[in-house]
């Protein structure tokens, strides 16, 4: 037992003046998982020479970036106690949709590549934030459980996918095919933001713009948890929904838009994806929820609602890309990889449920 | 020798000793009290009697023997039964599955379900239960839901049972029936433990009363020895009554100049009806008073007030705030028009218990501190301290989850929530409930300072001493109906429990 103690049971909060503020239980519950992700790199570094090289390291952020967005949006969900099954499908859909727009040939001539580019990336966000706000209101508002709109919408959102192309990939032309030229010309100016770098001294290849993304998408979703209204009562939803109710925080809008925002980072995804490998198929994204999921409860965010963060998110997904990346450069095999991911994800969730125990043991009645 | 024997029983928590070698002998056939001030320690000393906590040191003997209870599977499996305000039962299932929980009857390997129902049905009928006892729990109300617990003490032959205070969401019915199985239990040669706030109910079915005080106790003897002023004193460590803060007409705020008495009334409620809950309610609130709201659990009281929140539609009947027709959509709609809600429950309805104090006082007025979009926390800080602090809250809370409060702190963070949403209108559903008696007059304080302020206080509470002591008008509910309405000067104990209970008739 550490000497530090909230509360006693039976006790005045008030006339236990000698508490520390955060105890060291705390504080370790908050930075665990960073230090966690920095001993990880400190023995990848010792035992792989590679691994620190620039350019090692800016593909680890290049890798993490897609599920990085993903479980960012995702963590907004699980903060308010639920769950989004359908993120993954929704990446697949505002691909081939994204994809279908760049590759139009009407389009292309009426909107030139830049145009139609900027079109894509509007049909993927849009289309992801409406899939999502179809999910939050049948969450909100039907009260149907998250887990179960979501599954449907997981399956819906796939066959859609697989329904518009016919379930063939949606990207680079034949040579030969109408407005050829244009369609590549589209697809590059895509390529530019989800596999594009940006060229910095003294980092051979550059900086990857999808890991830009993620940075920026990650700090404005810290801002908005931590310092917005909105963000506060997406904690007050997920801690207690009936006394939020009881305080006037309006439930349902809530609700809508954590699905919503977890919708439209999907389609942010998608459009990354997209560009990255120029094609977007109706089967990408798959299982790509189960990596958002376990990046977010790594990083803290507890399924039972009320607890998470954007920053412990992206730590999470950096924590599982390091993972993969030194495990692949060790050349284990891929089996391998997943069983090592599994047991990641058992020993976040066994500290967090440590680290609750031990600190609501002193804290009850 | 006394059926349980607990001697010298001291439990410490880093820094505090919540029991200072407590001891407390209960006889067979004896219905014992404990009472004492919220952190007196009684709620640790029955976890440990439970098996749910240990003690550092002290004896638990059992007719001489001593006891050894390292789990509460131990305290049930030698007769120690604790029934917990917050009931042990599994919703879902069924009575009989509930009372039978972890030790099945089992026939050839499987299930004797059959079994199950028969001897839970008997042990249910004989507390005079009249559900089938295959209902689910779920649908079982808050008495029923104890007389399970009760018989599952019987099934499993318990020799001492402790009930926490029991009474505390019954009406005076229920009670009275409890009281009937628990003095049935005890004439058959159980020792019973009886945890109450309420003396009247102490005084009712206890013979001997031992009172706790921070942890130690302070006195033992026969309940008929003891005279309700001194047991005050001695669980408090001070003289203590209800301050009468009621107000006679010609006390309260006088209406503006010129003004008319309509003008004055900031809220009626004109035939307001939600079948079956309550049917057909009128009654104006002025500025500058507080009112009661008496009846039995049940009555309609806290339904009503839901629906005037905006948390639940009503069907028929008009309402209107500062002379304008008032539909609350949802009860952000009711805070923003100036009506406030303080629900009943703090623990589910109160408090999000898992996010500050800070944030949840601002929660319901957190607008307010929005600047160019992002959150003003200083500005949030400073109005969290203000308020906390005006209610007694120490500034060292602010950052610290809720739900590490004690109860009376907790309810303070919630009037302090409610005190800064500044609402023309504030209904409070049972302010004080599990709140120590010198918290108590702290916000029954703070209700009159609010209503002297010129707002109007609608209080709803289950106990009279308290609803007497506070309104300067009174109206009772019975069975969703207005049964009567007083003004304070008029209204006595007798009268208002008169007009609450069913069949009985209005003064």
């Amino acid at each position: 037992m550490s000497g530090a103690v909230e509360q006693h049971p039976s006790g005045d909060a008030v006339r236990t003046p000698k508490l520390a503020p955060q105890s060291a239980r705390s504080r370790l519950a908050r930075f665990g998982v960073p230090i966690a992700l920095a001993g990880m790199t400190v023995l990848a570094a010792a035992t792989i020479p590679e691994f620190l090289s620039p350019a090692n390291l800016t593909t680890i952020l290049l890798h993490v970036s897609i599920n990085a967005v993903l479980a960012l949006g995702m963590t907004f969900v699980i903060v308010t106690a639920g769950i989004d099954l359908s993120v993954g499908s929704i990446v697949a859909l505002c691909g081939v949709l994204a994809a279908k727009t760049l590759t139009s040939a009407t389009l292309l001539g009426a909107v030139g590549p830049l145009g139609a580019a900027a079109l894509a990336v509007a049909v993927g966000f849009g289309v992801g934030a409406g899939v999502g706000a179809l999910n939050g209101s049948a969450v909100a508002y039907l009260r149907v459980a998250p887990f179960i709109v979501t599954l449907a919408t997981m399956t819906i959102a796939r066959g859609t996918a697989r329904l518009v192309t016919g379930g063939i990939p949606v990207g680079y032309p034949d040579p030969g095919a109408p407005a050829y030229g244009a369609k590549v010309a589209a697809l590059d100016v895509l390529h530019s933001l989800g596999g594009g770098r940006i060229p910095l001294p003294g980092l051979p290849g550059g900086f990857p713009v999808p890991a830009l993304v993620m940075i920026g998408v990650v700090s404005v979703g810290a801002f908005v948890l931590k310092r917005t209204r909105f963000g506060r009562y997406v904690y007050a939803v997920g801690g207690n929904e009936e006394a939020s109710r009881l305080s006037g925080v309006p439930v349902p809008h809530v609700k809508l838009s954590v699905y919503a925002i977890s919708g439209a980072c999907s389609g942010l995804a998608a459009v990354l994806l997209l560009g990255q490998l120029r094609s977007g198929g109706p089967d990408a994204g798959t299982f790509y929820e189960l990596n958002a999921i376990a990046a977010a409860v790594i990083g803290g965010t507890s399924l039972l609602g009320g607890t998470g963060s954007a920053w412990g998110t992206l730590v999470g997904a950096l924590l599982l890309g390091v993972l993969n990346n030194a495990l692949d450069l060790l050349g284990v095999q891929a089996f391998w990889q997943e069983i090592a991911k599994g047991v990641i994800i058992l020993l976040a969730v066994l500290f967090d449920v440590w680290v609750t125990r031990t600190s609501a043991a002193t804290a009850t009645k | 020798m006394p059926l349980l024997s607990l001697r010298d029983i001291t439990k410490r928590y880093p820094g505090v000793a919540a029991l200072d070698a407590v001891s407390l002998d209960v006889e067979a056939g004896m219905v014992h009290a404990l009472v004492g001030e919220n952190g007196a320690g009684k709620s640790t000393l029955l976890k440990i009697l439970a098996g749910a906590e240990r003690a550092d040191s002290g004896v638990i003997e059992l007719s001489g023997e001593t006891l050894r209870l390292a789990t509460p599977r131990d305290a049930l499996r030698r007769g120690v039964t604790v029934i917990y305000q917050e009931f042990a039962l599994v919703p879902s299932l069924g009575a009989d599955a509930n009372i039978f929980l972890g030790m099945e009857p089992m026939r050839a390997g499987l299930l004797d379900g059959a079994a199950a129902r028969r001897d839970a049905g008997r042990a249910l009928a004989e507390l005079g239960a009249a559900f089938d006892p295959s209902t689910p729990v779920t649908l079982l109300s808050t008495a029923e839901r104890q007389l399970v617990e009760l018989a599952r003490a019987l099934v499993r032959d318990a020799r001492v049972i402790a009930l926490d205070e029991p009474t505390a969401a019954l009406s005076s019915r229920e009670t009275a029936h409890l009281f009937v199985q628990v003095r049935r239990m005890a004439e058959r040669g159980l020792g019973v433990i009886f945890v109450s706030h309420r003396l009247e109910e102490v005084r009712a079915l206890s013979s001997r009363i031992t009172i706790l005080r921070d942890g130690r106790r302070v006195w033992t003897g026969e309940t008929a020895g003891i005279d309700d002023a001194t047991l005050i004193r001695h669980m408090v460590g001070r003289d203590v009554e209800y301050e009468r803060l009621s107000r006679g007409p010609d006390d309260r705020l006088k209406p503006e100049a010129a003004g008319n008495a309509t003008s004055d009334e900031v809220l009626q409620v004109r035939g307001l009806t939600r079948r079956p809950r309550f049917e057909d309610v009128s009654f104006a609130l002025r500025r500058g008073e507080i009112v009661g709201l008496a009846g039995l659990v049940g009555a309609g009281r806290t339904e009503m007030a839901r629906c005037l929140a905006g948390v639940d539609p009503w069907e028929d009947g008009e309402v209107l705030l500062h002379g304008r027709p008032f539909r609350p959509l949802s009860p952000g709609d009711a805070i923003a028009r100036g009506v406030a809600y303080l629900p009943e429950d703090r623990k589910t309805q109160g408090l999000v218990l898992g996010i500050s104090v800070r944030e949840n006082t601002t929660l319901p007025v957190l607008r307010r501190f929005v600047r160019r979009g992002a959150l003003d926390f200083a500005a949030e800080r400073r109005a969290a301290a203000e308020y906390l602090g005006y209610v007694g809250l120490a500034t060292a809370t602010l950052e610290r989850p809720a739900a590490t409060l004690s109860g009376g702190n907790q309810q303070k963070v919630v009037l302090a929530k409610w005190l800064l949403a500044n609402a023309d209108v504030l209904i409070v559903d049972e302010p004080t409930r599990g709140v120590d008696v010198g918290a108590k007059i702290d916000i029954h304080r703070h209700l009159r300072g609010l209503a002297d302020k010129g707002k109007a206080v609608l209080v709803i509470s289950s106990e009279l001493p308290e609803v007497l002591a506070l309104s300067d008008r009174l109206i009772v509910l019975r069975e969703g109906r207005v049964s009567a309405t007083f003004d304070a000067v008029d209204a006595t104990p007798e009268r208002v429990l008169a007009a609450a209970l069913p069949g009985g008739r209005a003064a």
